[in-house]
């Protein structure tokens, strides 16, 4: 393998480490009050909406577009792990719409 | 307690993962050996640094004849929003040994933490649950990425919805979060202000920067709430 390109994969490893690490280590010693511990909890809605709609909304070169391919697949998979809370079954369902879709359009 | 069972828990629970990872992984070794990384370069970065956004990022900058320095900025930059994760899932994992800490925080991914919230109650303390998700998906990643840099060319991976894997996958444990009209309101906030921030920030920021204002937002509405609802308390005891 060659240097500059260790150099880069363990500069990444590294830094990409700290920031999975750090919060962990310390707040795992630490008692975290009640209230902010319920707050937190609101915390992984915010990092998954923040996930879902820029993969919805954007397109692949950054463009913001309204892409019915992915809408129609994405509200779904929505309503269908709405009613079955499933997520092995929803992400089949899907690909299924996804790939139906694919062909219809 | 016996270890052995958790794990397996978590092992099966990463198979949507699994099924969204290999796609991906075999993108991203086909791309890497597109811009010259060897294949057993490839499988080391996958297995190290683990993380995929950053990954095709930094095969687009070394394609560009980039040196090591702005790639590993740019990498930290991506990968600062796990800090996010890390604190929350802190909250379930209190008395774990440090050095198993270490482990399950170097495979901590988006999809990971997203099985693992919609799980909470067999990730309470039980970090082998935890393992068995995160090494099961790890694996899916290194193995679809050195498969990628291989047969790249042989594998077809746009084709059977699997582009809609990990969309699905992340719909779907977001679903299972909205548990109440706060929720909600903390999806909407979530989702309009990263849109907003990806349009008006280069990079990958809109993730973090979310994030932390919808998160935030529902930290001070519960203390909000939790100091309106002590003072109702205290009036009606003076009343």
């Amino acid at each position: 393998m060659r240097e500059e390109t260790l150099a880069i994969i363990f500069g990444m490893a590294v830094v990409t480490f700290l920031p999975r690490f750090l919060p962990m280590a310390f707040l795992t010693r630490w008692v975290v009050p009640e209230r902010l511990k319920m707050g937190l909890g609101y915390v992984p809605t915010a990092i998954l909406s923040a996930i879902v709609f820029p993969i919805l909304f954007f397109n692949e070169g950054g463009k913001v577009v309204i892409q019915p391919l992915y809408l129609l697949s994405a509200v779904s998979v929505f309503i269908f792990s709405w009613k079955v809370k499933r997520l092995w079954a929803s992400v089949i369902l899907g690909m299924l719409v996804y790939w139906g879709l694919e062909f219809i359009m | 307690m016996t270890n052995n069972h958790p794990f397996r828990e978590g092992a099966k629970d990463a198979l949507p993962v699994v099924l969204g990872y290999l796609p991906v992984g075999v993108a991203f070794g086909l791309l890497a050996r597109n811009a010259g990384i060897t294949p057993s370069e490839v499988g080391l970065m996958s297995f190290l640094v683990y993380a995929g956004a950053s990954q095709f990022l930094a095969i687009e900058m070394i394609d560009q004849r980039m040196t090591w320095v702005p790639i590993v900025l740019a990498t930290f930059f991506i990968n600062l929003r796990h800090f996010l994760m890390s604190s929350n899932l802190s909250l379930y994992l209190k008395n774990t040994r440090l050095s198993l800490l270490g482990l399950l925080s170097a495979q901590l991914t988006d999809e990971s933490f997203a099985v693992a919230t919609s799980n909470l109650s067999k990730v309470k303390n039980n970090p082998h649950y935890v393992l068995g998700l995160q090494i099961t998906s790890h694996l899916a990643w290194v193995i679809g990425s050195i498969g990628g840099a291989l047969f790249g060319p042989f594998i077809k991976i746009s084709e059977y919805g699997l582009p809609f894997a990990l969309p699905s996958l992340f719909i779907c444990l977001l679903v299972f979060q909205l548990k109440s009209v706060r929720h909600f309101g903390i999806m909407v906030v979530g989702g309009i202000s990263s849109l907003f921030f990806k349009w008006a920030l280069q990079g990958n920021w809109h993730i973090l920067l979310a994030a932390l204002l919808a998160g935030g937002i529902g930290v001070g509405v519960e203390i909000i709430s939790g100091k309106q609802k002590a003072k109702g308390e205290k009036q009606e005891g003076q009343g």
